[in-house]
C-alpha cells in the first residue's frame, strides 16, 4: 500500500542565516508510481532571535529578531515506478522585527529551482518488516538576481548546489520505522556585488566559495490509522567542510562555515476523501550550530495526487 | 536500464553545467616588468617629511673590484644556486615593484581590523587602547579615518625613503649583481637601476616599521614579510648584503621620522570622551537646531572620532578653509524633496542602484573606501607601467589627499552634527548601514573625489573615469540609504577641493620636469 502515498519532507533547518540544505528535498522513503503526479504548497514561517557567532551563541541589538516566510509550490512525478522526478520553487520574504539598530530593509523575491530524481535502488520484504532503499540527486540554481551577500536577509546562498543523498529505511509490520540518510551537497559560487572581501585575507574578487556540506539525518516514526497518519521524530546535522567564522559583530557572508544540529516533530495525514488529499505539518529547531540561526520553524502544508495518465478519481 | 541512463545523462548535464573550480584571486595578479622609465633624477624630487633625499646620510658603498664586494658576490651566487622551490615563489611574488604588495599587505590589515566593537555584556561599549592591543576589544578599530591615515603615513614613508634611495643610486652607481657577474641570473625584468642601496630594503623595513606601529598585534607576521621581502632581493640577483643594509638604514630613520610625526598629530585625541562630543553636540543644537543621534541598539555613547576633524593635515593649514556652507534645515523646502528622492530609491530599489550602493560599500570588515582607491590605482599604476618610486609617488599623494579630505570632512560633521535618513524619515530602512557619526557630508564622497582629483593629476587620460567612479561613489550611499543627497554633493565638492591643495605640493616637487 504504501508506495501508492509520496510526501516531500521539508529538510529542516535549512532556512535562515546561512540555509545549509534547500528547503525542498525528497528524503523521504516513500515512491510514487509511474504516471502519478503530486503537488505541493507550503508555508513555512521561522525566526530566529540568537545565532552563533563562530561556536559563540549570542544576540545582536542590530537585527533583533529575524523573521522568514517561505511559500513553496512543488511537484513530482512518478517516471516509473522506481524513478521519481521534482521540481519546487519557494518564494521567500525576511525582515527584522522592529525596533531594531540596524534599520535594515528586509528582502522579498523567487529563491532557488530544485530538480531532482529519486530511485528505488532495493526493495526486500522479509517476515518482520521491509527494507529500502533509495538514492537521490538534487540540482537547485539560483532564478532571481537576488543578492547572497546580503545577510541575515539575503533569499539564500545564491549559489548552483548538488545534492547526493543514499537513504535506507526499515518499516516493521506494525508500523514503526527507522531511517537514515547521509549524503554531500556540493555548493558553487556566488557573485557578490563588490570587487573585494576578507575570507581569512583578502580576495580581490566579486566571486565567493560557497562551502560544500556534508548532511545527516536519523529518523523514527511511525504509522496510525490505518496508514492514514504517520507521525516522526527526526534530528538531522550538517557539516560544512570549509570556510571562514563570522567575524566579531559583523554581518556573516556566504563563505562562511556552516554547521547545524536540528531536531523536528514532522506529522502527515492522507484522507480517505477526497482521496489524494493530504495534509503535512512540522515544527524545528536548530540546537546547536556554528555560524548558524537558532532558528525555530513550523510549517504547514496541503498535498494532492492524481493519476495524471490514469485518472482514478 | 533505460532510467538509469536518463539519470546518468541528466547528472552529466547538471555537472558541466556548474562551474566547478574558479580560481579567486586572494592578491593582485601582475608579474616583474619594464618600467616605463627610471627617473634616474628621481634622487632630487622634494619629499615630504624631510627637506631632501640626502638628509640621510649613507656610506659610501666598497668599491666593484675590492675583495669585500666579490666575497659578496659570491656568497650570493652560492645562496641563488641553492634556492627551494619555496624560495622561488617567493621571489616571484615580490616582483621589481614591491610598492605595490606593500600596499596590498596594508589593506589586508585594514580588512582584518576593520570591526566595529560590539557591545559588552551589559550593554556598555569597549574601545580599542593602543597601550593592550590585544583587547577585547582588539586595537585598532581600522575605520575609514583610521585607514586614511595609515595608508598615508606607510605611502609618505615609503615615497621619501625612495627618494633617498634614488638620490644614493645615482651618486654612487654601484651596479646590481647581476651586471657584475654573468653567473648570477636576474628574476626580474631589468631596469638597469643601481643597486645602491637597495629601495626593496628601504621598503621592507619602512614599511614594516609603519605597518607595525599602525597594526601593533600584527608585528610577527611584518616581521616575517620584511624578511621574506629582504631575502627575495638577494636571491633575485638585484642585490648583495650591503646594498641591503644601506637600504634597511634608510628605512628606519624615515620611519622614525614619519611615527614621530604621527605620534603627534592630533589622532590618539580623536576618539574624544563623551563629555567633549556631547558638547559639540550642544553647539550644533544652540546654533542650528538640529543634532545626529545613534540610533543602534544599545547607543552608542560618542560617534566615531569626533575630533578626526583636528588632526594634523598634510596639505591644508587650516581645516575651516575647506568647510562647506550650512545643509538645508530639517523641515525646509530643499529637505523635504531629498526625503522624497530617498523615500523614491527604498520604495524602488533597482538592479543598477542596488549594485552602485553595494560596489562602493565598503563597510565593516573590508578596506573601507580608502582602500578601494588604493586597489584602483594599483590598475592604473600597473597599466602604465610605473616604476617604484613613481608608484611610490602616487600612492603618497592620493593617500595624502585622501587623508586630508577624511580631517575635512569630519570637521564638517561634527560642526554641523546633522542628522541621517533614519533619524528624519519615520519608518525608513536601508540597504546599507548606517554609521556612526553624522551625515553632512558624506565620507565617501569626500575621499573617493580626492582621491579621483589625484588620480587624474597622475594619469590625466583617465581622468574622466575616475572623476564618473568618485561622483557613482557618493551617489551610492544615496542609493544605500543612508546619506542624503546633498552630503554626497556637497562632500564630492569638498573632495576635490582638499585634493587640489595636495596636487600643487604634486606639481612642485620635480617629478613633472
Amino acid at each position: 500500500m504504501k508506495k501508492y502515498f509520496w510526501t516531500l519532507i521539508l529538510l529542516m533547518g535549512g532556512l535562515g542565516l546561512s540555509y545549509i540544505t534547500m528547503a525542498q528535498t525528497p528524503t523521504d522513503g516513500l515512491m510514487m508510481p509511474k504516471g502519478d503526479i503530486c503537488f505541493l504548497l507550503n508555508y513555512e514561517y521561522g525566526q530566529f532571535d540568537h545565532y552563533w557567532e563562530g561556536e559563540t551563541l549570542r544576540k545582536n541589538g542590530t537585527i533583533a529578531k529575524v523573521q522568514r516566510r517561505t511559500s513553496l509550490v512543488m511537484a513530482a512525478y512518478g517516471i516509473t515506478n522506481r524513478l521519481n522526478a521534482y521540481v519546487g520553487l519557494p518564494f521567500v520574504s525576511t525582515n527584522s522585527t522592529t525596533p531594531n539598530g540596524g534599520k535594515f530593509a528586509g528582502t522579498t523575491g523567487i529563491q532557488d529551482l530544485t530538480l531532482g530524481l529519486k530511485y528505488e535502488a532495493f526493495r526486500y520484504q522479509g517476515e518482520k518488516g521491509e527494507w529500502t532503499a533509495f538514492g537521490s540527486v538534487t540540482f537547485s540554481t539560483p532564478v532571481s538576481n537576488y543578492l547572497s551577500d546580503y545577510q541575515p536577509y539575503s533569499l539564500g546562498i545564491g549559489a548552483p548546489q548538488l545534492a547526493w543523498r543514499g537513504l535506507i529505511e526499515y518499516e516493521w509490520n506494525n508500523g514503526f520505522y527507522l531511517r537514515g540518510n547521509g549524503g554531500y551537497i556540493w555548493k558553487g559560487y556566488t557573485e557578490a556585488e563588490r570587487d573585494y572581501y576578507y575570507n581569512d585575507g583578502s580576495y580581490f574578487t566579486s566571486w565567493m566559495d560557497v562551502p560544500s556540506a556534508w548532511i545527516y539525518e536519523a529518523v523514527v516514526g511511525k504509522w496510525f490509522m490505518d496508514k492514514s497518519l504517520r507521525v516522526e521524530l527526526n534530528y538531522n546535522s550538517s557539516i560544512s567542510t570549509s570556510g571562514d567564522d563570522i567575524r566579531a559583530y559583523n554581518a556573516p557572508q556566504p563563505t562562511n562555515k556552516v554547521n547545524m544540529d536540528c531536531v523536528g516533530v514532522f506529522a502527515q495525514y492522507f484522507f480517505k476523501k477526497p482521496k489524494g488529499l493530504g495534509l503535512v505539518a512540522s515544527y524545528s529547531r536548530v540546537i546547536d550550530g556554528r555560524n548558524a540561526p537558532e532558528m525555530s520553524s513550523v510549517n504547514a502544508g496541503v498535498t494532492y495526487q492524481f493519476g495524471l495518465f490514469h485518472p482514478t478519481n | 536500464m533505460k532510467t538509469l541512463y536518463l539519470l546518468l545523462a541528466v547528472i552529466i548535464a547538471v555537472v558541466t553545467m556548474t562551474r566547478c573550480n574558479m580560481d579567486l584571486a586572494t592578491e593582485l595578479e601582475y608579474e616583474s616588468y619594464a618600467f616605463s622609465g627610471i627617473d634616474s633624477d628621481a634622487g632630487s624630487w622634494k619629499p615630504i617629511l624631510i627637506s631632501a633625499g640626502s638628509d640621510i646620510s649613507v656610506d659610501e658603498p666598497t668599491a666593484q673590484n675590492s675583495p669585500v664586494f666579490l666575497a659578496e658576490l659570491e656568497a650570493v651566487k652560492s645562496r641563488i644556486s641553492s634556492m627551494s622551490n619555496d624560495q622561488k615563489k617567493n621571489v616571484d611574488h615580490w616582483t621589481n615593484n614591491a610598492v605595490l604588495r606593500w600596499n596590498e599587505v596594508a589593506l589586508g590589515l585594514i580588512a582584518k581590523y576593520n570591526l566595529i566593537p560590539g557591545p559588552n555584556v551589559d550593554e556598555s561599549y569597549s574601545l580599542p587602547d593602543p597601550a593592550n592591543p590585544a583587547g577585547p576589544p582588539v586595537f585598532p578599530f581600522a575605520h575609514p579615518p583610521y585607514a586614511s591615515r595609515a595608508l598615508a603615513y606607510l605611502s609618505v614613508a615609503q615615497y621619501d625613503g625612495m627618494i633617498s634611495a634614488w638620490h644614493y643610486k645615482f651618486q654612487f652607481n654601484r651596479p646590481a649583481p647581476y651586471r657584475v657577474d654573468s653567473e648570477i641570473s636576474h628574476a626580474y625584468v631589468s631596469n638597469n637601476l643601481p643597486s645602491y642601496p637597495s629601495e626593496g630594503a628601504v621598503l621592507a623595513t619602512v614599511s614594516r616599521e609603519i605597518l607595525t606601529a599602525m597594526f601593533p598585534l600584527e608585528a610577527d607576521y611584518l616581521k616575517e614579510l620584511e624578511e621574506h621581502h629582504l631575502e627575495s632581493l638577494i636571491l633575485s640577483g638585484e642585490n648583495v648584503p650591503s646594498d641591503l643594509a644601506a637600504g634597511k638604514k634608510i628605512g628606519e630613520e624615515i620611519a622614525a621620522i614619519a611615527l614621530a610625526r604621527a605620534s603627534n598629530d592630533g589622532m590618539k585625541y580623536s576618539q574624544s570622551p563623551k563629555a567633549v562630543s556631547d558638547s559639540l553636540r550642544k553647539v550644533a543644537f544652540d546654533r542650528f537646531g538640529w543634532q545626529w543621534v545613534n540610533l543602534e541598539s544599545p547607543v552608542r555613547p560618542v560617534g566615531l572620532t569626533p575630533l578626526f576633524g583636528k588632526v594634523k593635515m598634510w596639505s591644508v593649514q587650516n581645516v575651516e578653509s575647506t568647510r562647506p556652507g550650512m545643509p538645508p534645515a530639517p523641515g525646509s523646502e530643499a529637505f523635504q524633496k531629498d526625503v522624497k528622492i530617498l523615500q523614491d530609491y527604498a520604495d524602488n530599489v533597482t538592479q543598477e542602484r542596488r549594485r552602485i550602493a553595494n560596489f562602493w560599500q565598503d563597510g565593516l570588515g573590508t578596506y573601507t573606501p580608502p582602500g578601494h582607491w588604493n586597489d584602483i590605482a594599483g590598475e592604473y599604476i600597473l597599466k602604465y607601467k610605473m616604476n617604484s618610486i613613481r608608484t611610490a609617488r602616487a600612492f603618497a599623494y592620493m593617500n595624502m589627499a585622501i587623508m586630508d579630505g577624511g580631517i575635512s570632512c569630519w570637521d564638517t560633521k561634527y560642526y554641523y552634527y546633522y542628522p541621517r535618513p533614519i533619524q528624519l524619515i519615520k519608518d525608513f530602512e536601508t540597504i546599507a548601514g548606517t554609521p556612526n557619526f553624522p551625515a553632512y557630508t558624506s565620507g565617501h564622497s569626500v575621499f573617493s573625489a580626492a582621491a579621483a582629483e589625484v588620480l587624474t593629476y597622475l594619469f590625466p587620460q583617465e581622468g574622466s573615469i575616475f572623476r564618473e567612479w568618485a561622483e557613482e561613489a557618493a551617489l551610492s550611499r544615496i542609493y544605500g540609504g543612508i546619506h542624503w543627497t546633498f552630503d554626497a554633493t556637497v562632500g564630492t565638492t569638498q573632495g576635490r577641493d582638499v585634493a587640489q591643495y595636495t596636487i600643487d605640493v604634486a606639481k612642485t616637487d620635480g617629478a613633472d620636469d
